[in-house]
């Protein structure tokens, strides 16, 4: 790094971290744009290491940085605006979000910003996207709290008279550290266990003698065709690590290079927390024989997950795309509603915030069976197997496979861009898409489509509308034009 | 499965969405919107109708130390494309990220300025409001008037999508970096040059000054310094520490490139000028400034001049535009780098992640990529290859070459243990290198012919083209397959008879059918037609008269577009009359073949501009085959008794009654037949247009093809058997009297045309001169020209006589004559009820489909338990049925599916087994199995 860094900012608070494994955060910092001074640093958050590679003056440096040109910002209202930066001259990677939001009676731009040494740019480039998302979340929240906490500061002002202002708006700092310690944890634990972006086919099912060999038939069918329908999206569980990650390389064969550096492995003696925003991750089973999945984190994930036990052979799937972005949204609205509805400093704590409306439960049987049986993954399992293992021959079709599956899935694009003129008329003709591409099986249909959105996020959403409350029979009615 | 403590607030929609009214609702701003398209009209293509831009571009800005930032430059620089979009404001955003600040001029303790080389920074960032993200990158040159002798720029790449931006960084990343290596490369070599100048100014100054002061020493003889002469010496001592501060900076940017490749290997520009250097043909590359000898030398033609110590204000200067900083060339260069990342990048991402994962996946399936992927992509694997071995010699540099080019004709040696119903020949294609060929070959550079091999060639080709009375025969013995299973090798083969004959050679397997026609043999062809010859010919006679019937239009546009243009000036270059006419080489080297003709042949063809079907060529013919004629023109009826009996033809067991007494006879008299038609071919492949490959790589294309082949199979109900001829190998003519209507046609039906080896398709889009049967060897689809003069009839037979090697596309009398086909892969794939709408899509829906087909192709070829027996006592006919039951059960393929992935197989096998993936070895295929006549 460069030392050629301004003197540090006076007095910025700063956390120091302690984690088990090595972490490629070297740090993150909460920064705003004072009208007077310009932009400072309100906080630092850094991992506790014996080798300091990027010093406070450094960091702070930086951070200030981030805020430059914002006073420029022209954002639409409530918008988190992503700033990337890969500063060759100091070595680092900079990833920002930036927001603007009420704090101590003002509106102002705020930067909340992680910070990597630029080795890791490979590393990091596939993971951005979780990091985002889970970082564009908290801030929504914080928002809300800074804007509470002001108003309600403001009345004890009023009613006290003595306090300053400066000293409000802190208790944002421990909300961000809830969320900003997780995702150092996370690419701590990718660093060691996240998957290689090239597998080696002997070290999974595909490599079996004959179908059957090292699972259950039918259970190797369901797992890849329930994975390939919710978008590449799989929990794997189970009491042997060395099963569960093998199935979980299994199915990151059916993954893009980057999906697959997105994908975590099971740890061997302990296990990791579930994150969510991972395609695939392997997770150990407790002493008790069980694996808690936390259903906010499971419904905050970018496509919908299929739970896969390799104990008991059972694979079970979220609903597909449409249903789990509304639900996902349903739930988002609501727990920022309830921040914004909470009156006390317990009510908004992150995590223990249980806010039941006593008429409505919601459904946790998020995972459902694998109800739509496909052809294509079928056919592939009763085909593969017939080629000689320790070749690279079952690699050469697997890859015919999957080149099989993205030209469908871009073919379906097409067909659907042709039919509503890039979204200007509704699509109405699914059975017609069905006929022409070769998709009448339903699971054929729901795997393509789930490819698809991954290279055109929104299709779902678009092709079954608004109207979703069940994606069958949405379907259903498609199907009677 | 899920923790209780994470039920957060989670009401029913309608209770949640109704805020009480006590308290105040949560404000939009903080919220996120139930739908991901919550807006009028957003979908997942709207993403560009926020912006104010129509299309991604490339802005150059500035930091200029005058007037701030500005923009310089957009690519492509045309406004319609940016639009209303403020360019001045988005200059203003991104260039204020000042991360490029670093130290420059005199550091702490250092007596001279210092110039530090600055890395460039990259930075996404976007203006939500706006809708325009972009890709910043930022560089920093030098200029001898600037403030601290450095110029702040960036070159931003704004799109519209955030994703695309961030999902294509390091893509991006790689070729901004080039050009910005290229820019900053220019820029050191012009600020060398200026110092140099500014030197030798500084140098003259001094030498001027000098001398003044000198005078003014000599002049003073009151033994004190006047306040002049002190002035002159202080400005002497100022111009003395500039030109040592101008050597040091001039020292500094010399070193450059020596400090960059010590201090970091990563640098794309720096990479660039390696592979230069290790590819000096290379002329895409990047400048490279060490290979200008040049470079921070002084030019000579500099006249220094008197300059004051003290430099102008810097706002009283004119700064010098980019392209005075980094020197035309190089600037030049630049942009040229620039608008192909603007090429690179256009587009939806979806279609950019798709090509990326599709070359992925291609690359780890180079054994099947010949049959039916692009040529582009198949040859960059090729290069690839290539590279990794570079001990190899340097073959078939050209991207896509036509078949003709590339294949040096083998021996191939057939693989005993894989046989399959379809017959297969191999044949000699001495006459394939021809005169002008092979003066192709030797003007393309970076063909992969050794010139002595090809001066071989030539040699036998000459011989092979004078003997032309020489012809492939296949004799009908009913126990001949085991005797030549036995004595496979054709090594025997190729010895010619003759020193002026070169014999062709054949070698063919049959499974199924109860006769073999195995034996091969090179004689002359009048002596071989058989005495049953004339007693089946006629049935055949009864089946190609239909042909001649002109009735009916095709109803394809006419349109041309440039590409078809260039399509036409093919056929006009096919068409141009040969310069040495065939018929006079012929009349030359078979004298007593010939009959003398009254009309030189090459006046004939002068005068019709397009190379019809000359009459002294079958007058010729009419040596060997006037019983034809004679059939025909006695029995002329014979089409109507065709016409009236419809069943007799489409009747599947009258045909196979009568297939085994045709087989015989019709075998030879097909493979006679191509004792004339090799005359006629050899003479036609003497144009100058040899084959034409066409580049299915470019979209536009590809959207015609698939519109045009959307067309075919809604216009012709009979569109199934023909792409069954097409994908199993059967040869498909497509025959018409318009150019532009057949060439579309074949162009069309070209995608569903297997590769043979990583050359052109087989496919020749216009041929307008008699088939020869090597034609089939060569081409699996051909547009052939219908001729309407009187003699063209005979055009016709001669194509009839190949009905075993052909299926016949009649445009203009709306029939077909192909194999029946009673499969289901087809139907899927080309559905006439279809509902896709665009060529472009009907192409990638084929494309995938015929992925599909290969992947089935490759499970049967590399299946080893298929081929191989179980133990030494199981028979060909058990590994035969275990294969045929696989295929049915495993592949779940019915009827005439399996030929299709036989033949697919066969290819593959017989790919893989090549030595060189490079050349192919054409086959003659023919089969036993009837052909029917479909009419609309």
């Amino acid at each position: 790094m460069s030392t050629l860094c301004p003197p540090p900012s006076p007095a910025v608070a700063k956390t120091e971290i302690a984690l088990s494994g090595e972490s490629p955060l070297l740090a993150a910092t909460f920064a705003y744009w004072d009208n007077i001074l310009g932009p400072r640093v309100r906080h630092i958050w850094a991992p506790k290491t014996e080798q300091v590679l990027l010093s406070d003056g450094e960091i702070t440096f930086l951070a200030n940085h981030t805020l430059n040109g914002e006073i420029l910002r022209n954002a639409e209202s409530g918008a988190i605006d992503v700033k990337f930066f890969v500063l060759s001259e100091k070595g680092v990677i900079i990833v920002s979000l930036i927001f603007d939001g009420n704090w101590n009676g003002d509106r102002s731009t705020y930067g909340l910003s992680i910070i990597l040494p630029q080795t890791e740019l490979s590393f990091y480039l596939p993971l951005h996207r979780v990091c985002v998302d889970r970082l564009t979340h908290i801030i929504r929240k914080g928002r809300i709290w800074m804007h509470k906490e002001r108003q309600e500061n403001v009345q004890k002002i009023v009613l006290e008279g003595s306090e300053r202002m400066e000293d409000q708006g802190q208790s944002i700092i421990p909300m961000l550290t809830g969320e900003v310690i997780p995702v150092m944890e996370l690419l701590s634990s990718m660093k060691s266990h996240s998957v290689p972006e090239e597998i080696d086919i002997a070290d999974t099912v595909l490599n079996d003698d004959d179908i059957g060999d090292s699972c259950h038939e039918g259970f190797l069918l369901n797992a890849i065709s329930s994975h390939l329908q919710t978008c590449g999206c799989s929990v794997v569980v189970g009491s042997s690590a060395e099963k569960v990650n093998k199935i979980v390389r299994t199915l990151c064969l059916f993954l893009t290079p980057a999906e697959r550096k997105c994908s975590r492995l099971c740890e061997a003696e302990s296990s990791f927390k579930y994150e969510s925003g991972l395609f695939v991750q392997g997770l150990l089973k407790d002493s008790t024989g069980s694996f808690v999945l936390p259903f906010r984190q499971v419904m905050y994930a970018p496509y919908p997950t299929t739970h896969i036990d390799v104990d008991v052979n059972t694979v079970k799937q979220m609903p597909p795309c449409h249903e789990h972005i509304y639900n996902q949204r349903r739930y988002m609205r609501s727990e920022l509603t309830a921040f914004w509805r909470a009156t006390s400093e317990e009510d908004m704590a992150q995590d223990t915030i249980i806010y039941t409306d006593e008429s409505f439960t919601p459904d946790l049987n998020i995972f459902q069976d694998v109800l739509h049986r496909d052809t294509l993954v079928k056919a592939f399992l009763d085909q593969v197997f017939h080629l000689k293992p320790g070749l690279s021959l079952r690699s050469t079709f697997l890859a015919q496979f999957l080149l099989v599956l993205h030209r469908k899935a871009l073919t379906l694009i097409r067909y659907i861009e042709d039919d509503t003129q890039k979204g200007k008329k509704p699509f109405k003709s699914l059975r017609n898409l069905k006929i022409d591409l070769d998709l009448t099986a339903e699971g054929d249909l729901n795997i393509i489509m789930a490819l698809a959105e991954k290279i055109k996020p929104g299709l779902h959403s678009f092709i079954f509308g608004r109207p979703f409350y069940t994606s069958v029979q949405e379907r259903d009615v498609l199907m009677t034009f | 499965m899920i923790s209780a403590p994470d039920v957060v607030a989670f009401t029913k929609e309608d209770e949640y969405e109704e805020e009480p009214y006590s308290e105040p609702p949560l404000p939009e701003e903080y919220s996120v919107p139930l739908f991901p398209f919550a807006n009028q009209g957003a979908n997942p293509w709207s993403k560009l109708s926020g912006a104010k831009f129509s299309r991604d571009f490339i802005l150059i800005s500035e930091f200029s130390e005058q007037v701030g930032p500005q923009p310089l430059l957009t690519i492509p620089n045309d406004t319609k494309v940016f639009g209303t979009f403020d360019l001045n404001y988005f200059s203003l955003r991104i260039m204020s990220v000042d991360y490029q600040a670093s130290f420059v001029g005199h550091p702490p303790g250092s007596a001279y300025p210092k110039l530090n080389f600055v890395e460039d920074s990259k930075v996404v960032l976007g203006d939500s409001k706006e809708g325009a993200f972009a890709y910043v990158h930022h560089l920093t040159l030098y200029d001898l008037e600037a403030r601290g002798f450095v110029r702040p720029f960036c070159m931003a790449y704004i799109s519209a999508d955030q994703h695309k931006i961030m999902q294509q960084f390091q893509e991006l990343s790689a070729e901004f970096s080039k050009a910005s290596e290229c820019l900053k490369s220019g820029n050191r070599k012009a600020f060398a040059g200026e110092l140099e100048k500014k030197l030798k100014d500084l140098d003259y100054t001094r030498t001027v000054l000098h001398t003044e002061t000198e005078i003014q020493k000599k002049a003073n003889d009151k033994g004190f310094y006047s306040s002049q002469a002190i002035e002159k010496a202080n400005e002497l001592a100022s111009v003395e520490k500039s030109i040592i501060e101008h050597q040091d900076l001039l020292k500094q940017i010399r070193s450059y490139p020596h400090r960059k490749v010590k201090g970091s290997d990563s640098c794309p520009g720096e990479m660039a000028h390696t592979q230069d250097q290790a590819d000096p043909a290379s002329t895409t590359s990047i400048l490279d400034e060490s290979a200008d000898p040049d470079i921070y030398t002084c030019r000579p033609a500099y006249t220094p001049k008197l300059i004051k110590a003290k430099s102008t204000k810097c706002f009283d200067k004119k700064l010098k535009t980019l392209e005075e900083l980094c020197d035309t060339e190089y600037f030049t260069q630049t942009l040229a780098q620039l608008s192909h990342i603007e090429h690179m990048f256009r587009g939806d991402l979806c279609y950019l992640l798709t090509s990326q994962i599709d070359r992925t996946l291609l690359k780890q399936q180079h054994i099947t990529n010949f049959l039916f992927e692009d040529f582009v992509e198949v040859d960059d694997k090729v290069v690839e290859k290539r590279e990794s071995v570079p001990s190899q010699p340097s073959q078939d540099r050209l991207p896509s070459r036509s078949l003709e080019e590339c294949p040096i004709p083998k021996v191939l040696i057939s693989v005993g243990s894989y046989k399959s119903s379809v017959e297969s020949v191999l044949i000699k294609m001495d006459q394939e290198l021809g005169d002008e060929e092979y003066k192709e070959v030797e003007v393309t550079e970076s063909s992969s012919f050794d010139p002595q091999e090809n001066l071989d060639y030539l040699d036998m080709d000459m011989k092979g083209s004078i003997s032309s009375g020489e012809s492939i025969e296949v004799l009908g013995t009913e126990k001949s397959a085991a005797v030549l299973s036995k004595s496979d090798s054709q090594a025997s083969l190729t010895v010619p008879l003759s020193p002026q004959v070169v014999r062709s050679k054949a070698v063919s397997h049959r499974t199924i059918s109860e006769d073999s026609i195995e034996v091969l043999s090179t004689c002359p062809s009048e002596a071989l037609i058989p005495d049953d010859f004339k007693a089946s010919y006629p049935s055949a006679i009864n089946e190609e008269e239909s042909y001649a019937d002109n009735e009916g239009a095709i109803e394809f546009k006419a349109s041309i577009s440039p590409l078809e243009l260039g399509e036409a000036q093919e056929g006009g270059l096919e068409n141009t009359p040969p310069q040495i006419d065939s018929s006079c080489c012929i009349g030359k080297e078979n004298h007593g073949q010939l009959v003398p003709l009254p009309t030189p042949a090459h006046t004939l063809s002068d005068e019709d501009g397009v190379v019809s079907i000359p009459p002294q060529r079958y007058r010729q013919k009419d040596q060997g085959f006037h019983v034809d004629f004679a059939v025909e023109d006695t029995n002329p009826s014979r089409d109507d008794s065709c016409e009236a009996f419809p069943a007799y033809e489409l009747d599947p067991s009258r045909l196979l009654a009568s297939r085994d007494v045709s087989k015989t006879s019709l075998d030879n008299y097909s493979d006679t037949t191509s004792y004339v038609s090799s005359v006629a071919s050899s003479s036609s492949d003497r144009t100058p247009s040899s084959a034409h490959p066409v580049s299915l790589s470019s979209e536009r294309h590809r959207k015609r093809a698939g519109q045009n082949a959307l067309r075919f199979i809604r216009q012709y109900p009979f569109a199934h058997p023909a792409i069954y001829s097409l994908l199993s190998g059967r040869t498909l003519v497509v025959l018409g009297e318009d150019e532009t209507i057949v060439r579309k046609l074949v162009t069309a039906l070209s995608i569903f045309v297997p590769n043979h080896g990583h050359c052109a398709k087989p496919v020749k889009h216009w041929v307008s001169s008699p088939l020869h049967i090597m034609d089939f060897q060569k081409w699996k689809l051909i547009g052939l020209q219908r001729v309407a003069s009187p003699g063209s009839a005979g055009t016709l037979h001669a194509l009839s006589r190949y009905s075993r090697y052909t299926s016949i596309l009649d445009l203009d009398n709306k029939t077909l004559r192909c194999p029946l086909y009673r499969g289901t892969l087809v139907p899927r794939l080309a559905d006439h009820r279809t509902q896709i709408k665009r060529g472009g899509t009907y192409y990638l829906h084929v494309q995938s489909m015929l992925t599909q087909l290969c992947s089935k192709a490759f499970l049967y070829t590399f299946c080893h338990h298929l081929h191989l027996p179980a133990h030494d006592r199981e028979t060909e006919a058990i590994v035969a049925s275990r294969q045929l039951s696989f295929l049915k059960l495993n592949l779940g393929l019915v009827n005439e599916d399996i030929r299709v992935v036989q033949y697919l197989a066969e290819l593959l096998k017989l790919h893989y087994m090549q030595e060189s993936p490079g050349t192919s070895n054409p086959m003659l295929r023919f089969d036993y199995v009837p052909s029917f006549l479909y009419k609309i």
